[in-house]
């Protein structure tokens, strides 16, 4: 099967998302941005999510998303995906910030140490990438990847540098080709980062500003007050009483990108090894309709979120407008599906838990009271929570669902017998495995959306997955950042472009 | 005086090693490994074995002790387990925080402390005295942490007179810096003023009656230089055995102080590497927080020298 | 303790910290019953409201009952404080006793390894030890449990260092006793009290420790509803209610308090042996004090260095009414003349002393009287003018030489301050005349030992730079105060031939107090004799020893020593000195005095005897035929 060739031609994508520049084009100013996680690494190929925002000013991708949500080339010039076999065409004359080229042979081993490291679960099914021409080259996938562009559109792409390459200090020393350059000497560790314009970069037009500073705050309170008194000019929020309150402060402005993350519970002895109770699915479905998602929205997430039965929110191509309300709130329907069931007296079970999902957890606790569940909740370490979740130490586990990936991620993640969270082995409705095979086997959206809404419809009825909310990706800015048209926002991440932005006039 | 340092200095060297050892062998009963955190379960067992080499977990329990002790002594504590952050580095980037705020609060303490309990014994049984003794008890009864949440919550929240997080370094702005450590480090003194003025007060009552105080008194001296220069100085010997005792008491006490204030101290590194399980930064940290007791222990036996000539060696 | 030992302000402290306490054990035992709604009961619609009929403290983020929440967070701090400490019991007092018995390397590795865990943070300590536990409430007191028992081992060990050396563990020992008993028997009764006293200084310790872990998230782990996870969500929603912050800190304060006051009344008990009444027992009549006066007033002469008349001195016991203790005190002294004041202890005379200084202690009051220096109303004057003349016109030396020095400052420095404060002699002036003065008291090397502390000189010496001190100033009055009571007999001569040699070089008057007669016969021109606050016999030296006129006087001369065969003292007056407050108000010696009669129950003046300058308080002081000193 061929894809039709699209030649992008943008010189960067950030200038087409741009409106009107102003002819000034000396960079000028310090814009100060608070991210809510902890800097673990600079390593793009090392890095598992969270705080992608160090990487951005530094590295740039082979693809990236435009605000509207379009794939576009950055440092790629066009792409052509044939099957298992993806040519990708290099823009010519792209240098990284130590004055090295960005050649054929250097981006192959980039994406090989990528699919090596094995971290980023996007190129999952990519093989080998191997330079087949001076500006190309050709990454063969185990099968067909519908996504694969997209992964490569996020830290799978990054291009670093070769002596970064080799730097065993990768982490805290990134090279890549982006507009600014990390300035290790200003910055503090575990406090600020500090980047300035990168000398030579290919369109000065993209370097606005003088300095970009990104704080590391991930206390709540703290972040919110450092936007009060204007030591930041944005901050990632997530649905907490700080975003209520910077909703409600004067001079600040909560900004609710679109996409965002569903909080979910996933029952994993599904099969009643260690509960039972969980084998039935009236029970999954009575512990489905014991959760009023309107309350939990207004109160724990302060009516930020919005409730959800499905995977991806309103306005996404894998939505389906008939399940809303699948799983309205009913007590006594759920009540009367435990009774049927057997379990009118309830049952017990463990649920781990991180600190920021405590609240959520004690309210979903609550709720499943009612029903005589007894929900019990252990603390793991943060970080933990995803690892422990692939290992039978829980029956069941919760976790967030980032609204910007595929939904073949849903069955790589949760439905086949392999599934990362799957850790029971359970093997899924064969019809369920069918629809994901044919999901994968059509590469546009429009041909996908009504084969994934099937499986979702299904997945749905089996109830092991318990989708509460989606939030928004949030944003505090100062009014000044709220107004100004060149902070920009990356569709789907919790990321503003940071070239291209100017302050001032 | 230099005899002295010479000697408590030595005394301290068995001291680290002890803690050293300690610190270096708790590690080894954390129950997880710490390569499997490192690289979770997509590693594979080459992976798994290239990190423990590199880590040096391989090498035997006393070869590792050794060569960590060796490095520790020239200042190197290590890196960090999960990235190239030198744990010295990371240390002492958060120590002015730390440091800030334990000492602010030595200093809050002493102002407090030795006020309170001066002017308790002054007038025993009148009411300031009961004033003072009131709120030393409850002082010592209030945890700093809930202290500290009702003083943000008052002065930064309600009032806005001090930032309610965040902490500002000294080099950077020195107003800024009194600021930000105002209400965090009152909030840490509040147990050791109380525990202070009780000492002040009882020490002072205790001095007030000696018969020096009465002879300087029979000398004409007036009340004010008795009390502040005779009295004082003698009521000041316990006052620096509790500091010295109560150092490890607000070093600990910061750590928690921090995360009510958002001060990127050494209590939120600690707090973060405990949860990661990263070992060397634990270890980094453990000896830094002792390496301080000491020196301050260190300080304040030189300072109970000062004033009290009996401690002097001979 | 028995309760009717207690005072009434203890009560004050044990009544509502009990109150506070068994209110927690209550809500401990009772959570289920007690508790209005069901803690864990959520209500998402009615979060974070304020105190209401409903929900008498409000509800939390999820809608919960504060109130119930309490209850049972009161449940999670008992038993949070009774495995924390138990744990620190049954680990540190073992293993103190243990190494505290055994000694030896076992002791030393172990003191060495406690050193080491208190020399870090103790919330270090705690959060390394979770680190490798995990989290959750009996882990992390597990964790509190450890870090605390080094103070019960520290206790347990020096426990057993002392009562092992004590004699009847020897003879256990030799008796065949194993060691395991010896250690259950004998020390373990002796380690209860301060043990009692460190249990409730750890269970407030531990309750303040638990909330702080809890509160950085690795002590209890939620839903579980402790103080300090109340506090920490509390912390989070501080800008939306910051009331939920109040009930558990509240908590956690009344808590600790009750813990720590109740162990500060325990340590008063039991850690120094039953509490000493404050002061003795006096029941004051309230007549007492009205016979301030009965002698003529005295007239000044114009050779008097000093003019006592009338001088009456009260003081008062803690809420009790003022109590004499000097009345009708009037005497002289001569320029250049000494005065011996002698009396037995308890006898008012150091008071005199001091209120001639104006320096009468909390309590003490003149009453009435004047002091007359040079002529000078020393108690008219305002405090001022007291402190002025102090030290120039009137000094004092006190009886203990190493305690009327300060140890905080060379000898040196405390001399030159008094020349600087005093005469405003410049700081190198002071130096020269301080060297001069430790020079002119006879001892060597004057430059060197002006440097030295106190602790660094004999008691000999010390009273030798006390005394140039006082005389720094060319007073024109000193008080010696029992000077040489303190020092060795061999000393005592020098002392006294000191003051003999300077007051002919300064030529001040002197009033010598002191105990003892024959030390007053050395020294004095002429001599008082006090009893019971009052003087009962004044003449000069050689006229008090051939004639006393005052039957106490003749007994303290019967019970002198024997010249210098050194035979002990005779007790020859019976009876024992009523204390102030029981003075009856006629003679005050009558009931010891073998010649009291119905005459002796009106008070009596002092009056002169038949030869002048010799005064005597004694209604048959012209009849009795008196015992002199041999």
């Amino acid at each position: 099967m061929t894809f039709a060739i699209r030649k992008l031609a943008y010189s960067t994508f950030a200038a087409a998302a741009l409106f009107v520049l102003p002819a000034t084009a000396d960079p000028a100013g310090t814009f100060r941005f608070a991210e809510q996680a902890k800097l673990i690494t600079m390593d793009p190929h090392n890095h598992s999510g969270g705080g992608f925002s160090y990487l951005r000013p530094v590295y740039e991708s082979l693809f990236d998303r435009n605000p509207d949500g379009d794939i576009v080339p950055v440092l790629a010039d066009s792409y052509q995906v044939d099957g298992r076999t993806v040519t990708i065409t290099l823009k010519p004359g792209i240098t990284f910030s130590d004055g090295t080229d960005l050649t054929a042979d250097l981006a192959a081993r980039n994406l090989n140490r990528v699919i090596e490291l094995g971290v980023n679960a996007g190129v999952k099914l990519a093989e080998k990438a191997e330079a087949t021409g001076p500006d190309q080259i050709t990454l063969t996938l185990k099968s067909p990847d519908p996504s694969i562009i997209d992964a490569l559109s996020g830290t799978a792409g990054m291009m670093v540098s070769a002596a970064a390459l080799d730097d065993p200090a990768l982490d805290r020393n990134p090279v890549g080709t982006g507009p600014y350059v990390y300035s290790p000497e200003e910055s503090r560790e575990g406090e600020l980062r500090v980047y300035t314009p990168a000398p030579g970069y290919r369109d000065p037009e993209a370097q606005g500003l003088a300095r970009i500073e990104i704080s590391e705050i991930p206390d709540n309170t703290a972040r919110l007050n450092a936007l009060k008194t204007g030591q930041v000019d944005l901050a990632i929020f997530l649905s907490s009483p700080q975003a209520a309150i910077v909703d409600r402060t004067p001079g600040l402005k909560l900004l609710r990108q679109p996409g965002g993350t569903t909080y979910h519970l996933s029952v994993l002895d599904r099969e009643g090894t260690q509960v039972p109770a969980f084998a039935d699915p009236r029970v999954r479905m009575a512990m489905n309709y014991a959760i009023d998602r309107e309350a939990f929205s207004k109160a724990v997430e302060f009516g930020l979120s919005t409730p959800a039965t499905q995977p991806y929110a309103e306005g996404l191509w894998a939505y389906d407008p008939a399940l809303e309300g699948r799983y309205a709130y009913d007590l006594d329907k759920a009540k009367a599906l435990m009774q049927e069931a057997g379990y009118a007296e309830g049952f017990e079970f463990t649920m781990p838990s991180i600190p920021i999902f405590a609240s959520r957890l004690e309210a979903v606790a609550g709720f499943l009271k009612e029903i005589n569940v007894t929900m019990n909740i252990q603390t793991v370490e943060p970080g933990t929570l995803a690892r422990r979740s692939r290992t039978t130490d829980f029956p069941a586990t919760n976790l967030v669902w980032n609204n910007a990936i595929d939904p073949k991620f849903v069955t790589t993640y949760y439905v086949a017998e392999d599934a990362v969270f799957n850790p029971f082995r359970i093997k899924p409705d064969p019809k369920l495995t069918e629809l994901s095979e044919a999901g994968l086997a059509i590469a546009d959206e429009a041909g996908r959306a009504p084969i994934y809404r099937e499986m979702l419809g299904r997945l749905a009825e089996e109830s092991y997955m318990i989708f509460i909310t989606t939030t928004p990706i949030l944003f505090g800015a100062s009014d000044a950042v709220a107004t100004n048209e060149t902070v920009q926002f990356r569709p789907g991440t919790d990321t503003p472009y940071f070239a291209g932005i100017r302050l001032g006039n | 005086m230099l005899r002295l340092i010479g000697q408590r200095l030595l005394a301290m060297v068995p001291l680290l090693l002890i803690v050293s050892v300690l610190t270096f062998s708790f590690t080894a009963l954390l129950p997880s490994d710490p390569v499997d955190l490192i690289i979770g379960d997509r590693g594979s067992e080459e992976q798994y074995q290239m990190i423990r080499e590199r880590l040096g977990l391989n090498e035997p329990f006393v070869t590792r002790y050794v060569t960590w002790l060796g490095q520790a002594v020239q200042g190197d504590l290590g890196t960090s387990f999960f990235n190239s952050v030198r744990v010295t580095d990371a240390v002492m980037l958060r120590m002015p925080a730390t440091l800030s705020l334990t000492f602010a609060s030595v200093l809050i303490s002493v102002v407090v402390g030795l006020g309170a309990g001066v002017a308790a014994a002054l007038r025993p049984r009148s009411w300031i005295d009961r004033l003072a003794t009131v709120g030393a008890t409850i002082g010592q009864a209030v945890p700093n942490f809930w202290f500290g949440l009702i003083l943000a919550s008052v002065f930064a929240v309600s009032l806005r007179w001090f930032p309610a997080t965040g902490y500002v370094r000294l080099a950077e702005d020195p107003a800024g810096w009194l600021r930000s450590i105002t209400l965090p480090a009152l909030a840490l003194g509040l147990s050791t003023s109380a525990a202070i003025a009780r000492q002040v007060r009882s020490a002072m009552v205790g001095v007030l009656q000696q018969d020096y105080i009465r002879a300087a008194r029979a000398q004409g001296l007036p009340a004010r230089r008795v009390i502040f220069r005779h009295a004082l100085k003698n009521a000041l010997v316990p006052v620096v055995t509790v500091l010295s005792f109560q150092i490890t008491v607000l070093l600990g006490g910061a750590l928690i102080v921090e995360q009510v204030f958002a001060i990127n101290g050494i209590g939120s590194l600690a707090v973060a590497a405990v949860r990661q399980q990263d070992i060397p930064m634990i270890q980094g940290i453990v000896l830094v927080l002792v390496l301080v007791v000491m020196a301050v222990q260190l300080a304040t036996d030189v300072l109970y020298g000062l004033i009290n000539p009996k401690a002097r060696p001979a | 303790m028995k309760l009717s030992h207690v005072r009434p302000s203890t009560l004050a402290v044990v009544i509502p910290s009990v109150a506070v306490l068994a209110t927690l054990l209550i809500c401990a035992l009772f959570a289920e019953w007690l508790a209005p709604y069901d803690p864990l009961q959520q209500n998402l619609m009615d979060m974070l409201q304020g105190p209401s009929a409903e929900h008498w403290l409000g509800t939390d983020d999820l809608g919960r009952d504060v109130l119930s929440r309490m209850i049972h967070g009161s449940r999670i701090a008992v038993i949070a404080a009774a495995e924390a400490t138990g744990l620190a019991v049954l680990i540190g007092v073992p293993v103190g006793l243990f190494i505290g018995y055994r000694g030896g390397w076992w002791d030393w590795v172990t003191m060495r390894l406690v050193e080491a865990i208190v020399s870090i943070p103790g919330i270090m300590v705690a959060i390394v030890i979770i680190a490798i536990l995990g989290t959750g409430l009996h882990r992390a007191m597990f964790a509190l449990g450890i870090l605390y028992s080094t103070a019960f081992l520290r206790l347990a060990r020096s426990v057993v260092l002392t009562e092992r050396e004590e004699v009847y563990v020897r003879s256990a020992r030799v008796i065949g006793a194993s060691p395991s008993r010896i250690l259950v028997r004998h020390i373990f009764l002796n380690i209860a009290p301060p043990l009692i006293v460190q249990v409730t200084l750890t269970v407030g310790a531990v309750l303040l420790a638990e909330a702080g872990l809890s509160f950085i998230g690795i002590g209890v782990q939620p839903p579980q509803a402790s103080w300090g996870t109340m506090l920490n969500t509390a912390a989070a929603y501080m800008e939306l209610n910051a009331f939920l912050a109040v009930p558990p800190g509240l908590a956690i304060v009344a808590t600790v308090l009750s813990v720590n006051l109740l162990g500060d009344v325990l340590r008063d008990s039991i850690g120094r042996g039953i509490r000493l009444p404050e002061a003795t027992p006096v029941h004051v009549p309230a007549s007492a004090p009205a016979r301030s006066r009965s002698s003529e007033p005295m007239t000044p002469r114009a050779d008097d260095a000093l003019l006592v008349d009338g001088l009456t001195v009260t003081v008062s016991p803690k809420g009790g009414q003022p109590v004499p203790v000097v009345t009708d005190m009037s005497f002289r002294i001569g320029r250049g003349e000494t005065l011996g004041l002698v009396g037995e202890s308890g006898s008012g005379k150091t008071v005199t002393g001091l209120a001639l200084m104006g320096l009468i202690g909390a309590g003490g009051r003149i009453a009435g009287g004047r002091v007359l220096l040079d002529g000078t109303d020393l108690l008219s004057l305002p405090a001022s003018g007291l402190e002025a003349a102090r030290g120039s016109d009137i000094a004092m030396v006190f009886q203990d030489p190493t305690t009327s020095l300060n140890p905080a400052f060379t000898v040196g420095s405390q001399i030159a301050e008094v020349l600087r404060v005093k005469q405003g002699l410049s700081r190198r002036a002071a130096r020269d005349r301080t060297v001069e003065l430790i020079d002119r008291v006879g001892i060597p090397r004057p430059a060197e030992r002006a440097d030295a502390y106190p602790h660094e000189l004999s008691g000999g010496m010390a009273q030798r730079i006390a005394i140039a001190r006082a005389l720094s100033c060319g007073p024109k009055l000193l008080i010696a105060d029992e000077p040489t009571t303190a020092l060795d007999v061999t000393v005592q001569q020098e002392i006294l031939d000191l003051f003999r040699d300077l007051q002919d070089d300064f030529g001040m008057a002197m009033l010598f107090v002191t105990h003892d007669l024959a030390v007053a016969a050395d020294i004095c021109d002429r001599i008082a004799v006090m009893y019971c606050g009052e003087i009962v016999e004044t003449a000069s030296v050689d006229r008090l020893f051939s004639h006393p006129r005052h039957p106490y006087t003749s007994g303290l001369l019967s019970a002198m020593p024997h010249g210098a065969s050194g035979t002990p003292p005779l007790p020859v007056i019976p009876g024992t000195v009523p204390p102030p407050g029981s003075w009856p108000p006629g003679c005050r010696f009558a009931s010891r005095c073998a010649h009291a009669d119905a005459a002796c129950a009106a008070p009596v003046p002092l009056t002169t005897a038949e030869v002048p300058g010799q005064q005597v308080r004694c209604v048959h002081a012209a009849a009795l035929t008196l015992e002199a000193a041999q």
